[in-house]
């Protein structure tokens, strides 16, 4: 068809063969899609009017896109009939022709749209519901971005579903219909963003960042080039999508992560499905098949972090335990008796100090069993206390000497005696009777640091490999528990006995 | 008497020392007090003793080694432990006694009492015996050995199957620790009652028991009335 150019009058004529002449008084109709404004006439008589064609650059834009008229019952007798447009396309002279044309029984025409309709507003009720509910979530616990991108995605796929159904609903004058194509494609841009975004996260990979950044850069070039064909655009942003999410699956199940097979299996089902029915319902099964698959693994991580939270309670109430049997477990308790009946026996009034030193460590252990952090200054006054004990014990002259300690500073409770009573038991003292403790702190821009070291002569273990004792474990979950992976701990022999070193990063 | 006391707790282990030169006096040859285990295991390997006083839990190391290799030796082990929970694992090692912390001298002395009257353990518990074998020990399970016989200062378990198995300890020390199923029936035998098939007099009113695998071991003169008594 030749150009039109400025609302000039045009005919379009189309032959019609009705092969079926319709009920009695059950009229056909006929529907169209036509950019322009025009009038139906249907073996020459005039059935409809959509606009003023013709005069369009006059008058304001009437009529709308998608329009349905009747056909008067005498004239849809079986055989051959025409139909004729006259019409005039001001504002798209280069899109003249006829988009859509459906003859049907007239109440038909009318209703099937709208049964279509309300299926497909609920639809996307459905997911606006699961945007917003997911926002709620995400508001709820601000780290929470896999459900907020999940909250959005869902968002778009609603304002897909609506735009593309919104035929309907809201009439549209055919020069605004760019507008709809505009949108569509945008949200189908931004849906296909976001589900590879998703998935990365989800079933991280080396560099995922730089490599999402390169898939946007290409997203952003296939929706700028010929960006008026916007099928095209939308069946290629769709592509790359699939595949690009397939990469990130394979390499999910690679990995082993949970969930990471059943969304292969879903995408190589979306690019069956698009490879078998058309490219509007392969769009909206295949994207309601995706979001799903990320509803899942949402609830996957959720009750991985329900698990992880439940655990961490236990874990909390496991250290505190452990932290009041310190000094109930029978190699303390039942050793300092036996060695305090000996005083008293000996001499009561040492006996006596002893007894005061040993309710000074209780005293001290009930003031911080149930806290995750104390005070250093505790802390080191609990290590004295016990110092003081295990002199009556052992008769060794301990001492215990301490830089820069920053009073201000908290640690998990429990940590510097735990390394104290490591080494008081797998001392010797020096050849002066004497073993020595230090304690020093230091603070720089990434980390504070603790530095305890041990002076006496280490006792050789008749075991060839040290297992790693209850009290390391103990350090180590108390650091988790309060900082996380922030930390590092390093505990070895050195040529003065041992040393251990704890690092807490910012 | 030799004695080694194996103790890190400085304050206890002097306690035990004075405990036991009270009661022992004058008859303890020796005494030593020893740290650590690296030092205990030497000293036992290269010396000669009757008794050691032990504490499973020392520095930090789990005194099970120290128990199977002091379990193995000619003298009697006693357990001195802060863990009551250690008590059945020890008598089933055949330990003389386990003296729980903390303790007085009058527990300690019932203790020493087991190790110098030759007194009976009625120990139900003992359920191996540790034998050397190739520079290692190993532990024989009691209901492996049917009978035990002396030969000079050590014993020859013979086992179920056949075998025979060389062990530190005297004949005495022995049934001392096995007197729960054990029986002397003669100065040099050592019998498994359940494994006594027969007693029969030969000729000569000599007294045989004829043992479950066809062996026949001669029965003490003296102790014949008392073994008929008990096996019926």
């Amino acid at each position: 068809m030749a150009l039109v150019p400025d609302g000039q009058v045009f005919w379009s004529r189309t032959k019609i063969d009705i092969l079926e002449a319709p009920e009695t008084l059950k009229p056909y109709g006929l529907r169209l899609e036509v950019y322009g404004e025009y009038e139906v006439f249907w073996d020459g008589v005039l059935i409809g009017k959509n606009g003023n064609p013709g005069q369009e650059a006059d008058l304001p834009p009437e009529g709308r896109l998608w329009t349905t008229f009747t056909i008067p019952a005498h004239l849809t007798n079986v055989g051959e009939h025409v139909m004729a447009l006259r019409l005039s396309n001001y504002y798209y002279p280069d899109h003249t022709g006829n988009y859509g044309l459906k003859i049907d029984y007239y109440d038909d025409l009318l209703t099937d749209r709208l049964i279509q309709n309300s299926y497909m507003h609920v639809f996307a009720g459905a997911f606006l519901i699961t945007a917003i509910y997911f926002l709620f979530l995400f508001i709820g616990n601000k780290k929470e971005y896999p459900a907020l991108i999940f909250s959005i995605s869902c968002l778009l796929f609603f304002g897909l579903t609506m735009t593309h159904f919104v035929k309907t609903t809201v009439p549209i004058h055919y020069s605004l219909h760019v507008i709809r194509l505009e949108v569509i494609t945008s949200l189908m841009f931004g849906i296909s963003f976001l589900i590879p975004l998703y998935f990365s996260m989800q079933f991280p990979y080396p560099k995922w960042k730089l490599i999402l950044g390169i898939y946007t850069a290409i997203l952003l070039f296939i929706f700028s080039i010929e960006h008026h064909l916007f099928d095209l655009t939308i069946l290629n942003m769709t592509l790359s999508l699939l595949l690009f999410s397939l990469c990130i699956a394979v390499f999910g199940v690679y990995k082993k992560a949970k969930g990471a097979l059943l969304v292969l299996l879903t995408l190589l089902l979306c690019i069956f499905i698009r490879h078998y029915v058309s490219l509007n319902i392969s769009l909206f099964t295949g994207f309601s098949l995706i979001l799903l698959n990320m509803l899942y693994l949402l609830s996957l991580r959720i009750k991985e972090q329900r698990l992880a939270y439940e655990n961490s309670l236990v874990q909390s109430t496991r250290l505190r335990l452990e932290l009041l049997k310190k000094n109930i477990q029978p190699h303390f308790l039942m050793n300092t008796l036996t060695s305090l009946i000996d005083w008293i026996e000996e001499t009561p009034k040492k006996g006596v100090l002893f007894i005061e030193a040993l309710a000074k460590e209780f005293d001290l252990l009930n003031q911080i069993e149930n806290q995750t952090l104390i005070p250093i200054s505790q802390e080191i006054a609990l290590c004295r206390a016990h110092l003081e004990i295990m002199e009556y014990r052992k008769e060794v002259n301990y001492s215990w000497q301490e830089e820069d300690i920053d009073s201000e500073q908290k640690i998990p409770p429990g940590i510097l005696h735990t390394l104290l009573e490591n080494g008081i038991t797998h001392s010797l003292p020096l050849k002066d009777n004497s073993i020595k403790f230090k304690l020093y702190f230091e603070s720089s821009a990434d980390y504070d640091c603790y530095t305890f070291l041990t002076y006496a002569e280490i006792v050789k273990q008749a075991s060839a490999q040290r297992q790693e004792g209850t009290g390391l474990k103990y350090i180590k979950a108390r650091l988790t528990e309060s900082y996380h992976d922030l930390w590092e701990l390093i505990s070895e022999p050195a040529h003065h006995g041992w040393k251990n070193v704890i690092k807490i990063y910012r | 008497m030799n004695i080694l006391i194996v103790e890190d707790e400085l304050r206890i282990a002097k306690r035990i020392e004075r405990m036991t030169r009270d009661i022992f006096g004058s008859a303890i040859q020796s005494l030593k007090h020893l740290n650590t285990l690296h030092e205990a295991l030497n000293y036992i390997e290269n010396s000669k003793l009757d008794l050691v006083l032990l504490d499973l839990n020392l520095n930090g190391d789990n005194g099970f080694d120290l128990l199977t290799k002091a379990v193995s030796e000619s003298f009697h082990t006693i357990i001195i432990s802060a863990y009551k929970n250690q008590a059945i694992t020890a008598f089933e090692h055949g330990v003389l006694d386990f003296v729980p912390k903390p303790f007085n001298q009058d527990r300690l002395a019932q203790a020493f009492n087991r190790a110098t009257a030759k007194e009976k353990v009625e120990n139900s518990k003992i359920r191996f015996l540790g034998i050397k074998k190739k520079g290692r020990t190993q532990l024989v399970p009691i209901e492996d050995i049917v009978y035990i016989k002396g030969a000079g200062v050590y014993t020859e378990l013979f086992l179920i199957d056949g075998r025979k198995e060389l062990h530190d300890k005297s004949l005495e020390k022995l049934e001392q620790l096995l007197s729960y199923s054990f029986e002397r029936i003669h100065k040099s035998y050592l019998v498994k009652m359940s494994e006594i098939k027969e007693i029969n007099v030969s000729s000569g009113s000599k007294y045989m028991a004829e043992l479950k695998n066809g062996e026949r071991i001669p029965i003490g003169r003296t102790k014949y009335k008392d073994i008929k008594a008990k096996w019926v």
